[in-house]
């Protein structure tokens, strides 16, 4: 008997990239540093005064004098669930709360044009992770993907009102995926029909495979900070496209027993009273396809580009609107390729570009100096209708932050932030997209929900 | 009933923002509405009419006629239901007398033992459908059941139909069991091999316990077993003599005359039960062989016995209408104890017998010898009949749960 529809595993990988890659825009690990997260991520203009501007706007570090310190991580949890069409059925999402760090180091002598710093962040990360029961296991039954990016950083104070900065990128990344096998797509011999046509149902669990690898990829990040008058001030910065190359991921595949038998003869081998398990043991034995194995897959996370205006005009207060946008557009499609080259495709995406509004407000108590913030953000999907998956149900989404900066003794703050993302809901699938012309009417069969909700505290010195 | 050898299945910045994500309109969240929500999920166990089966086969076109499918369009309700690639599993019969199959041009000669499967893209995870052809009382709790054939497999892949059935958390049940308990028994002649009843009532207890226990609050409706005499595929022997036409007709399918036995046919023996196929019978006897139709017993009984075997006589009769009598108290108790509506189905098959709808001998001259209400086989229903069934079941359903299905024309 041979298998010749494991070309579904591509789906994990698929998830390997993906998961990373829109977290930047669209699921949103834009949570670095408690400053920005309470002001909606609006700070390329006017960035927050401590060294997490080197992710913010990398120029604007010529603005800090002295030495500045930085540490903290923002908790997130997610809920989310998937409503099926046919049979009206909740199924939660199975989470675990994320801890996402930041770290920030910078020097700027107020002598001297240059400032230099390094920054530690986790621009991109994603858990997804469903309990054994959902349907949709055969796409994701999980998804854990970490990106750190290490930004070593160079500003130069160009004029008093303009600075540049910037710096290379070094990145690696984690990821791993579960994922059921759906013995209904599977064909038993070459030429065959699909177990589907033989009666199994569609999401029948016979196996799971786990894949789990690491990837470097370089970049760079630059950024223009200026302050055309004393009230207004302006921002930009660019990240460049950071490619992982995982060549070397690890896949491996357990055997999940069915405890079927086949209910009535068709023809040989499926006869009456044979058990399906016996049928499909040998392919996860030596010879078989679900052997453990190399994997391989390119991402390229796409350019971002945010830029802003910020006015401090009012007395105590500062107000600033960004724009951000993702060109996801480039996330066409994804070839994954197995050491079994039978197992090996290409997964259909479609992303667009994406465009984020991003509002965040600042009042500073004179008595004290606390500072208040609060904002907001909305942002559009980048999956189309077609892509919204278990992996990531990508869609529209809007942040609401608030939080606070509190100054301790001298030299130390604590800032802290919370944030509710909030989703209006959208239909998705929960299988897998095989041909261009399937369209979301056709595929979708369900509709997720989002919501989130980040606490983020972060320690910072300046002296 | 299914008979496996008859000749017959989505400020300026602040608006902006709210510009961007508020491009994807409600409407597309939302989830199909049904008539009532008792019938949120509706699944149908049964056998071969509930699965669609006609003309001595079954393939997307019939199923899709099965009452099941047309009640559920009537509830506005998700129905699935295994669709058969076409031509089908077996493709159903196109000429009763050649009993030629349906057969797509470029394929093969369909025969009895076709089957092209499952169609790819009816398989999913849920199917609202899950009656199997040919199962009996014994069948729907054991994955490999006594009567299980190929359809057993290709439309609950392993499960069990209870099982199935549970998959779609099913909120209303239709449940027509126990046909095939006395049909062949009663079709060959040889009604003592049917289900006993006490036999009946256990395995019929052991299907709606696991059934109603696997989903509590389940709604629905038993349907009581169909009496095997009211099948135009059994025509009275007395036609024969009656009727020079039914004789003409008897004697070209059985390929030499046929005549009744005047020592068992006498009197109320001409009332006898003769299987159409008792006539192909007749064409395979030896040659000069003579065409005599017998209507009791005349050598022991049993298979080798030409007066018993096909043929259904009167006392055999009794038998068979007080076994299904039998059958039915039962599932009729069993409705009442559950809270479920009892549907029984011979009230319009008796209708149509008495308003001539079934013909008492086949028209072969006919396109639809065995009348408008039955499919080429004689004992299936035909599209017609279905929707008599469904309207049927609408009738008992909206009496027990007050509700406002709508019947289906008549056409």
């Amino acid at each position: 008997m041979t298998f010749h529809r494991f070309v579904r595993l591509l789906v994990p990988f698929a998830a390997l990239a993906m998961p990373a890659a829109l977290s930047a825009q669209g699921f949103g690990l834009n949570e670095i540093g408690s400053c920005a997260i309470a002001r909606g991520f609006a700070t390329t203009a006017s960035p927050c005064r401590d060294a997490s501007t080197i992710y913010w706007n990398s120029a604007a570090a010529t603005r800090l004098d002295g030495w500045s310190v930085v540490a903290g991580a923002a908790s997130i949890s997610l809920n989310g669930s998937f409503t099926q069409d046919t049979t009206g059925r909740r199924y939660d999402a199975n989470v675990p709360t994320s801890i996402v760090p930041h770290a920030f180091v910078s020097y700027h002598s107020p002598t001297s044009r240059a400032a230099w710093g390094v920054g530690l962040y986790v621009p991109y990360g994603l858990t997804s992770q469903w309990q054994d029961n959902f349907p949709g296991r055969f796409e994701a039954k999980k998804a854990s993907l970490a990106t750190f990016y290490v930004q070593p950083n160079v500003a130069w104070q160009l004029t008093p009102n303009w600075s540049i900065g910037g710096g290379p990128v070094i990145a690696r990344s984690t990821v791993e995926l579960i994922q059921g096998l759906d013995l209904s797509a599977q064909t038993p011999f070459p030429g065959g029909p699909t177990f589907g046509q033989l009666g199994i149902a569609t999401g029948t669990e016979f196996g799971r495979a786990r894949l789990k690898g690491s990837a470097t990829g370089y970049g760079a990040q630059v950024a223009v900070a200026g302050q055309p008058t004393p009230e207004w001030s302006v921002g930009a910065r660019f990240l460049t496209p950071v490619q992982f190359k995982y060549d070397n991921a690890d896949a491996t595949f357990t055997q999940v027993p069915t405890n079927l038998v086949i209910g009535g003869t068709v023809q040989a081998p499926f006869s009456a009273g044979t058990p399906i398990d016996a049928l499909v043991a040998p392919q996860f034995a030596a010879g078989g396809h679900l052997v453990a194995q190399k994997a391989s897959t390119t991402i390229t996370h796409p350019a971002q580009i945010q830029a802003g205006v910020g006015y401090s005009g009012y007395k105590n207060w500062l107000l600033e609107a960004d724009y951000a946008w993702i060109g996801w557009k480039r996330f066409h499609v994804l070839p994954v390729n197995f050491a079994d080259t039978t197992l090996s495709r290409t997964l259909l995406e479609d992303y667009n570009n994406s465009s984020a509004i991003r509002l965040g407000a600042e009042y500073t108590i004179p008595t004290d100096g606390w500072k208040l913030r609060a904002g907001f953000a909305g942002v559009a999907s980048a999956a189309p209708a077609e892509t919204v998956t278990p992996l990531l149900p990508e869609q529209d989404r809007t942040y609401w932050t608030l939080g606070a900066g509190i100054p301790v003794m001298k030299t130390w703050t604590i800032d802290a932030a919370y944030s509710h993302v909030a989703t209006p809901g959208a239909r998705g699938r929960i299988v897998e997209r095989t041909q261009p012309a399937q369209t979301a009417a056709q595929l979708n069969s369900g509709v997720y929900n989002l919501s989130a909700n980040v606490f983020s505290f972060t320690l910072k010195a300046s002296f | 009933m299914y008979r496996s050898h008859t000749i017959a299945r989505g400020a300026l910045l602040l608006g902006a923002a709210g510009a961007i994500v508020a491009c994807n309109s409600d409407t597309h969240l939302v989830i199909p509405t049904v008539n009532n929500n008792i019938f949120r999920s509706y699944v149908a166990l049964g056998n071969s009419i509930t699965a669609g089966y006609q003309s001595g086969g079954i393939n997307d076109s019939t199923q899709r006629l099965s009452y099941p499918v047309l009640l559920a369009n009537q509830m506005g309700t998700r129905f699935a239901y295994p669709s058969l690639a076409m031509p089908g599993c077996a493709p159903p019969v196109n000429n009763l007398l050649t009993q030629t199959r349906v057969t797509p041009k470029g394929y093969p000669a369909s025969t009895a033992t076709s089957c092209y499967l499952r169609n790819p893209s009816s398989v999913t995870a849920v199917i609202n459908n899950v009656a199997v052809p040919g199962i009996a009382s014994a069948d729907p709790t054991a994955p490999v059941g006594p009567n299980a054939n190929a359809l057993t497999e290709l439309f609950l892949g392993g499960e069990t139909m209870v099982q199935k059935a549970l998959d779609a958390q099913p909120t209303f049940a239709t449940v027509w069991i126990g046909n095939n308990d006395i049909l062949e028994p009663a079709l060959s002649g040889l009604p003592s091999t049917a289900t006993p009843v006490p036999t009946f009532i256990a395995n019929y207890a052991k299907t709606i316990n696991a059934l109603t226990t696997g989903a509590p609050g389940l709604k629905g409706v038993l349907i009581g077993v169909g009496q095997v005499a009211g099948t135009p595929l059994l025509f009275p022997a007395g036609v024969i003599a009656l009727s020079p036409a039914a004789r003409g007709a008897a004697s070209l399918v059985a390929g030499r005359p046929v005549a009744l036995d005047s020592a068992t046919c006498a009197g109320a023996n001409a009332a006898a039960l003769i299987d159409f196929q008792y006539l192909i019978a007749i064409r395979y006897r030896p040659a000069g062989f003579p065409g005599t139709i017998f209507c009791q017993p005349i050598s022991g009984g049993g298979q080798t016995d030409l007066g018993d075997f096909l043929v259904l006589d009167i006392t055999e009769q009794a038998t068979v209408a007080a076994t299904i009598n039998g059958y039915n108290n039962y599932i009729k108790a069993k409705a009442d104890s559950i809270g479920f509506a009892y549907y029984d189905p011979n009230v319009a098959l008796a209708a149509l017998r008495a308003n001539g709808a079934v013909p008492a001998f086949p028209n072969l001259a006919s396109a639809q010898p065995f009348g408008q209400y039955f499919s080429l086989d004689g004992v299936h229903p035909s599209g017609a009949a279905q929707i008599l069934l469904a309207n049927g079941l609408i009738d008992v359903i909206n009496t027990k749960y007050g509700t406002t299905l709508r019947k289906l024309p008549i056409s």
